[in-house]
């Protein structure tokens, strides 16, 4: 007898990346949920702290995460079609873009700290500082990951490595507007 | 994934990005704050859907897809409702 697949077989690639996935975006879904909700408290000195942001180095982060889960995308579908050095190509350049991320992101935080801002200035930043310094730590660990897969580039190992990668993209896209934008 | 797709995708991202950067200059220069916090969370429920779909594979799992939008959908309309409770500074 042919057994049905099951819902879970529908899912891409591991079913455990998607156990990440979701859970990391538990994590930062309930971390900007209490950003926004702490700043019912004080409106304007949430507005007044985020101009102290610099908004065009993070919309500029942003394009270059969406570039970088762009060229990760690539690489899964130029070695499924067997170009393996145009794959490992795109995966190196995606995490090179990953250290762009965070040396734009390093020069916003020696940026604060010049002007004597940290994580306990307020509650506006202590929050900022957790939730973007949570996030760059999963860059980093993202980009360790891509070197990783392109070392091991199994098509397999790319479609997880790639997928990591989204979820800091995807992370980042609900992340930027609420602390940057949303004044 | 066609690689087609993929590039279309990106393209969609890089304009919806635009299209943020472009509502944050607005709201420099006196666009309501309310009616610019409500297009930038749409912006960002647009961005994050085609990264669902387009690179983390759900638009071949449509039944996952439904759910992960559903949420997220429910989320941002979550966040919306604090952003407006909360009042906009002008």
């Amino acid at each position: 007898m042919n057994e049905q697949p099951s819902l879970l077989d529908e899912l891409p690639g591991e079913l455990m990346i998607w156990v990440l996935i979701i859970s990391e975006l538990l994590v930062f879904g309930a971390g900007l949920a209490a950003f926004l909700a702490v700043r019912l408290t004080d409106p304007i000195g949430f507005a007044e702290a985020q101009d102290h942001l610099h908004r065009t180095g993070a919309a500029l982060n942003t394009i270059v995460l969406v570039t970088s889960g762009f060229l990760a995308a690539k690489a899964l579908h130029w070695r499924e079609v067997a170009q393996r050095a145009k794959a490992r190509f795109a995966l190196i350049s995606a995490a090179a873009l990953g250290v762009v991320f965070l040396i734009i992101k390093g020069m916003e935080y020696a940026d604060k700290a010049a002007l004597g801002i940290g994580p306990e200035t307020n509650a506006f930043f202590t929050f900022y500082y957790l939730l973007t310094g949570f996030h760059a730590a999963h860059v980093v660990a993202g980009i360790v990951i891509l070197l990783l897969v392109t070392w091991k580039d199994d098509p397999r190992n790319i479609e997880t490595g790639a997928q990591f990668w989204h979820m800091v993209d995807l992370v980042w896209v609900i992340l930027f507007p609420v602390v940057y934008l949303l004044g | 994934m066609k690689t087609d797709t993929l590039s279309k995708a990106w393209i969609w991202l890089i304009a919806l990005s635009g299209g943020s950067a472009v509502v944050a200059v607005f709201v420099e220069q006196g666009m309501d704050r309310r009616i610019a916090g409500s297009v930038i969370l749409a912006l960002a429920l647009l961005k994050s859907r085609t990264i669902l779909s387009r690179y983390l594979g759900l638009s071949e799992a449509p039944s996952w897809r439904r759910g992960f939008n559903m949420v997220l959908t429910f989320y941002c309309v979550v966040l919306l409702g604090l952003y407006l409770i909360g009042g906009s500074v002008s």
